[in-house]
């Protein structure tokens, strides 16, 4: 059983580790044939990455992804608490409403989207993508953490209101650190939606804020591509993505599944 | 009175006060004005950017030139145009676009510009660039709206000519020798005797026109489409056999790229393709069959030759609000001295002005391993220009019915459908996407 387990992770990972391989090759050795199992590896295409714009647009994916993660759970997740808490019908719809800015494809709003966004003069800027992904995001944050605070008792924050604490104190003191695996759950799916997007920073940005993700594409050259240097910036922009998984990886199986079971 | 006697010295004082600074610019209008072009990757630009400060000295205009990868650049060009934006004032005209984007109004009309020698010196010649090259700039009412800086022509290019000898065969002129020469040649030494690339609507076409097909039935006037006719069918099937029997494996999700690469490395032979991927077999460091790549015209057909032609240029969005400044800067990036410039000290293979293309370092330049390929070029070149027939890829709805003519072509390589099933669902599919769009459809 544990073999096939292990025979069926090298299926699933094989595109990744030969992504991987590509990015130590020379063109030459990439379109070799037949091809080699061992050859002098390289680290030419890591070293072409730092010395192109991808390295700027890299940084711009780091601060747009983390700024959209942090404004969407700083506005999110007392948002999904005051609903959770709210017990009134408008409560309900208001929360299906949230879930608008997810019920039609990405291309639906690409026109308004562009044509505000130049009218105010936000197209090819960080702030711009960060309000797009805020947007999307929003509706993630508060859609999966409600749930959580659904099942949590009110009697905790009743008991911390008689001993004095206000509301806002019940909650952060109270409520919120015991949410910790749906923040991270959370903060991870949000975090991987703004890095991983290329239609909307294909769109909206132009030089100044292009993101790692189109500017790989830009490695794709009308009389040539550069393999080498694609396979390098795929590995790259798996890493972070790879990397806060993996500090966060206690949190997130409890984290996906939490808010599943009521009660 | 006394309000128009104010107005009169104020006029007075700021025309005194302009007049020194209008001298200060020594000649230079448009002097301190930055103007916004954009292109999609390519080594044209490249090599151009290199002279830029030369023409920011003698304009006084600043460029400022971003280039992305073809399918981004195209994107958002569109979307930059259709919403008649002024962020651009200089862009490319991208061939498959240009149809859409001339018809729909959406560049200036450069006429304006060159008809008057206050904007264009006569030697500029605009008459000097290659007419089936500027004939995908113009309008049905032949009005320009772009100039070319690079032209397309479709040539055959053998990487290993040496196991087409070692057979006692030839460049293969008509289709029926492409054949023979790759039965003969196919696997020899594990090399493939064919490959092309999945732009089955650019690659295919001339095989449908030699065998007497054609995309529609008269375009630009009548875009009625052809695809289900028994020359379509007969064509379509022959070339999906080409690709399997004779190409390497993967073939049909060959990228342009890949099919070059695939030469390049000495894994499959003859190809039919622009110059622009043909050159790099000869000059390209990474090229394996440098000393082994021979040229030749594209095959002939039962009915004739017609080897693919395309072009790409530079024209001004309708929305740019630097039109001037944005002209001044295409007339120097496309003149005759700055062309021949690149060609000199670059060696760029793929030029629009035939007063270049005629020149003997142009000739130098595409002597290749041997064989003068320039005259292949211009030949070609030619050719489109004088029947017209590259006609159908520049109608505005091309892009729509080359994907349905794609998918047929995959279709049939894969033994999903017959061809004659296969086309007449193309032209279904091809005729729904034209009234769509609204163009009248005969039948």
């Amino acid at each position: 059983m544990q073999a096939l387990a292990v025979v069926l992770a090298i299926l699933a990972l094989s595109p990744f580790l030969w992504l991987l391989v590509m990015s130590f090759k020379t063109n030459a050795e990439i379109f070799r044939w037949p091809p080699r199992l061992f050859f002098p590896p390289t680290l030419d295409n890591y070293a072409a990455l730092w010395t192109s714009e991808f390295r700027t647009s890299f940084a711009n994916s780091l601060v747009v992804s983390v700024a959209s993660t942090a404004v969407s759970l700083v506005i999110g997740v007392p948002a999904a608490y005051a609903l959770s808490r709210w017990t009134t019908r408008a409560g309900a719809s208001i929360t299906l409403w949230i879930l608008a800015s997810r019920m039609a494809p990405p291309i639906a709003f690409t026109i308004p989207y562009f044509l505000a966004y130049r009218y105010l003069e936000l197209l090819d800027t960080l702030t711009g993508l960060v309000l797009i992904y805020l947007t999307f995001n929003l509706s993630l944050v508060i859609w999966m953490m409600r749930p959580f605070y659904d099942q949590l008792p009110r009697s905790l924050e009743e008991a911390a209101w008689i001993d004095g604490a206000t509301m806002w104190q019940g909650f952060t003191r109270i409520i919120l650190p015991l949410s910790g695996p749906g923040l991270a759950a959370t903060a991870i799916l949000c975090f991987l939606f703004a890095w991983n997007d290329f239609f909307f920073a294909l769109i909206l940005t132009r030089t100044d804020a292009m993101t790692a993700p189109v500017a790989v594409v830009n490695f794709m050259n009308y009389e040539g591509w550069e393999w080498g240097r694609i396979a390098a910036g795929g590995t790259m922009i798996m890493l972070p993505v790879l990397v806060f998984s993996f500090i966060v990886r206690r949190y997130l199986v409890s984290g996906l599944t939490g808010g599943a079971i009521k009660g | 009175m006394s309000t128009l006697r104010r107005r009169t010295i104020l006029g007075g004082a700021l025309g005194a006060l302009a007049a020194p600074a209008v001298h200060a610019q020594g000649g230079k209008p448009h002097a301190g004005t930055t103007i916004n072009a954009s292109c999609f990757q390519t080594t044209y630009f490249e090599y151009l950017k290199n002279y830029f400060p030369q023409f920011e000295e003698k304009t006084g205009i600043k460029v400022n030139f971003t280039m992305q990868a073809f399918p981004v650049y195209n994107q958002r060009t569109d979307l930059e145009l259709s919403t008649k934006g002024s962020a651009v004032d200089v862009c490319n005209v991208t061939f498959i676009y240009s149809g859409r984007w001339i018809g729909a109004g959406w560049f200036t009309n450069l006429d304006t510009f060159t008809r008057d020698k206050k904007y264009t010196p006569a030697e500029w010649e605009p008459q000097d660039f290659v007419g089936g090259a500027q004939s995908a700039m113009q309008n049905a009412k032949g009005e320009t709206f772009g100039y070319t800086w690079e032209a397309g022509a479709m040539i055959a290019g053998a990487a290993r000519y040496d196991l087409i000898e070692k057979a006692g065969l030839k460049m293969p002129t008509t289709f029926d020798e492409l054949i023979k020469v790759c039965d003969a040649i196919h696997n020899k030494d594990n090399v493939a005797a064919f490959t092309a690339d999945k732009l089955h609507h650019w690659n295919w076409i001339p095989y449908l026109m030699g065998m007497g097909g054609n995309v529609f039935k008269a375009p630009p006037e009548n875009l009625t489409p052809t695809l289900a006719t028994p020359q379509a069918a007969k064509s379509a099937e022959w070339y999906a056999n080409l690709l399997v029997k004779y190409g390497p494996d993967g073939i049909l999700s060959y990228s342009d790229d890949q099919s070059m690469r695939s030469q390049m490395s000495g894994r499959a032979n003859i190809r039919t393709q622009a110059i622009t991927w043909m050159v790099p077999l000869a000059k390209h460091a990474e090229s394996t069959v440098r000393q082994t790549v021979r040229y030749g015209l594209m095959p002939a057909g039962p009915d004739g030759n017609f080897p693919g032609s395309n072009s790409h240029g530079l024209g001004i969005p309708a929305g740019s609000k630097k039109k001037e400044a944005a002209w001044e800067f295409i007339k120097w990036a496309l003149s005759k001295e700055t062309v021949s410039t690149v060609v000199k000290d670059h060696g760029y293979p793929s030029v629009c002005r035939m007063s270049v293309i005629k020149s003997p370092e142009f000739k130098q330049v595409l002597t290749l391993n041997g064989q003068d390929v320039a005259s292949l070029f211009l030949e070609v070149l030619q050719l489109g220009g004088k029947t017209g027939y590259m006609k159908y890829r520049t109608v505005p709805v091309y892009p729509q019915v080359g994907d349905k003519i794609n998918k047929a072509m995959e279709r049939i390589a894969t033994k999903q459908q017959a061809a004659p099933e296969a086309m007449k669902q193309a032209q279904a599919e091809a005729v729904q996407d034209l009234k769509k769009a609204g163009f009248k459809v005969d039948g």
